[in-house]
């Protein structure tokens, strides 16, 4: 697997003022970003995402660890070239106006003269933002700064895209709009890594993710290998069963929200089958039971959410 | 060695753009030139030293511009960066941060050197029309004061790292007064026995580890044409070695902080 972020045993704390203990943010973080595809990082909030995105990014400097990007030395300004990185709640110069910001950030990346401007163009556009482009962002709401920050991200083309809290300040139609622009550059052949607390944006758009809890890691892989539950089973039914001749169930196994399933623990598996059968009714099939993000959330990070403490 | 000059000259407009985009910069500006046009009112003193006079008011007003606007802009441009982020989108670029300090630096100055610009058009059209005498001279006084207000902006860009804009302000308004104050009570402390040792020793310590920055002020002998020390190029350019070395110090110490600072 072609990996262009690895972060190895990354530790990180913030010195406390008034002799006050540090604030302890990362504790032997471990990440690795397969070339391709949307990786999530999940975590509470002070579970150490920003933390993680910003040692990547070289604004902030581990105790100790590693973290390779591209092959080289995280540290390597160079080897930012290749990636583009929205921080969390962007803000700009606002006297600027979006077409001369990208100008300047086009320029600290290197780029031509002509490939910004056209660059720029084709992102503004793409961002919702081409009717306004050259005007100062003095009025701008949060959520175009939002917009004008993920065109920034984008505009000198990177391999790996890091999105620290995407969606924050967007409305519902620019949280679809963004889902569907990382969903084309993961088609692009793009390589996404995005941090949220919201779990429904990184189980609509993540393949993998890393949850982090308390600056450690509490669970990484495919998403679809995470949330297939190991000690849970749905039994699918063709249809739902006629009123009233539900077959009785032995706790905890429960009816499905639509009826056309059961979700049962392992120890009662064949109990369940031969009451379903009995009661004439036809299994479809039996596969482990995909838990949701929240389920597998909870139950890695517990109701107490870390928050850093 | 291309690209490094693309990214400092990138910054250093950024900063440039900054500047010309906050009111302080025109205010400190305007209020300069208006006291320069109104030095002729002030209570004259013998005929024949007028001239004289006006020429070293003038530039002394210029100086304190000069150094007002040195010390704002590189005391407020970083921790302004870093207080509202925007430094992450510059840094998150193939840019290092000694190269972007440096841009920021560079910007300063010419903002400065814009700024000296105005005001010496300012002090020779008054000079000029009051007087009818042509003084292009006082660009040597003009050129110290650019080198000593370059020096204040490392000072305050090397105290801006950690510290808040208005502790930078003070800090680099104390070294200033230090500074030129070293030549004789630095002196006279570190050399009188009468003194505790230890006070001797740190007077000495800043004697020696402080610029002198009574040197770079100029203004009087060139307000009074030179007549008994004349200031010529090596001596200017002894002038912008003290003020370059020091820079550099300063500013290195000031990046390599930079380098070391979370974000």
């Amino acid at each position: 697997m072609d990996t262009v972020l690895r972060v190895e045993d990354l530790h990180k704390s913030y010195p406390s003022r008034w002799g006050r203990p540090p604030r302890v943010a990362l504790r032997g973080l471990e990440l690795e970003v397969p070339r391709g595809g949307v990786v999530g990082l999940l975590g509470p909030n002070g579970a150490g995402k920003t933390t993680t995105l910003k040692a990547v990014m070289g604004l902030v400097r581990p105790d100790r660890g590693r973290i390779s990007l591209f092959g080289s030395q995280g540290s390597d300004p160079r080897a930012r070239s290749r990636v583009g990185f929205l921080p969390e709640q962007p803000y700009f110069e606002l006297y600027l106006t979006p077409r001369k910001i990208l100008r300047y950030y086009g320029r600290l990346s290197g780029m031509s003269e002509e490939s910004i401007k056209a660059r720029s163009a084709h992102l503004l556009n793409l961002v919702g933002l081409g009717e306004v482009g050259d005007l100062t962002m003095e009025k701008f709401s949060k959520g175009m700064l939002q917009r004008v920050g993920l065109a920034q991200a984008l505009l000198a083309e990177p391999e790996l895209l890091i999105l620290d809290e995407p969606s924050t300040g967007l409305d519902p139609l620019g949280k679809i709009e963004v889902r569907d622009l990382l969903n084309d550059l993961r088609r692009s052949g793009v390589t996404v890594l995005l941090s949220s607390h919201q779990l429904s944006e990184i189980e609509e758009i993540c393949d993998r993710v890393a949850v982090i809890s308390e600056g450690r890691n509490v669970a990484s892989g495919a998403l679809d290998e995470l949330l297939r539950s190991r000690d849970e089973f749905l039994v699918r039914l063709a249809a739902p069963p006629p009123a009233g001749r539900e077959p009785d169930l032995p706790p905890p196994a429960a009816w499905a929200d639509d009826r056309t399933g059961v979700v049962v623990p392992r120890e009662a598996l064949g109990t369940v089958l031969r009451r379903l059968l009995d009661a004439g009714l036809e299994v479809e099939g039996v596969g482990p039971r995909r838990m949701s993000l929240e389920e597998f959330f909870l139950e890695r990070v517990g109701r107490s959410g870390g928050d850093g403490k | 060695m291309k690209r490094f000059a693309s990214d400092l000259l990138t910054v250093a407009w950024g900063v440039v753009q900054d500047a010309l985009h906050r009111k302080v910069f025109y205010a400190v500006l305007a209020f300069t030139a208006i006291l320069i046009l109104l030095v002729p009112m002030l209570p004259s003193a013998e005929v024949g030293v007028q001239l004289d006079l006006a020429r070293e008011a003038a530039l002394g007003l210029v100086s304190i511009m000069a150094f007002v606007l040195a010390v704002i802009l590189a005391s407020t441009i970083l921790p302004g960066e870093m207080g509202k982020r925007t430094i992450y989108n510059a840094l998150s670029r193939p840019v290092s941060r000694k190269r972007y300090f440096l841009g920021k630096y560079l910007g300063i100055l010419a903002v400065l050197a814009a700024s000296l610009l105005v005001a010496y058009g300012v002090v020779l059209a008054l000079v000029g029309v009051k007087f009818g005498v042509f003084s292009p001279g006082l660009a040597k006084a003009l050129l110290a004061i650019f080198l000593e207000g370059a020096l204040l902006a490392a000072v305050a860009m090397l105290a801006s790292v950690h510290l808040s804009p208005v502790v930078c302000v003070l800090l680099t308004g104390l070294f200033y007064v230090v500074c030129h104050v070293k030549g004789d009570f630095l002196y006279r402390t570190m050399t009188d026995p009468g003194h505790p040792a230890v006070l001797r020793g740190l007077a000495g310590l800043f004697y020696y580890l402080l610029p002198n920055l009574e040197r770079l002020n100029i203004n009087e002998t060139v307000a009074h044409g030179e007549r008994v020390f004349r200031v010529g190029a090596p001596e200017l350019l002894l002038l912008l070695g003290l003020a370059a070395a020091f820079a550099a110090v300063f500013l290195s110490l000031g990046a390599f902080l930079l380098e070391r600072k979370d974000l």
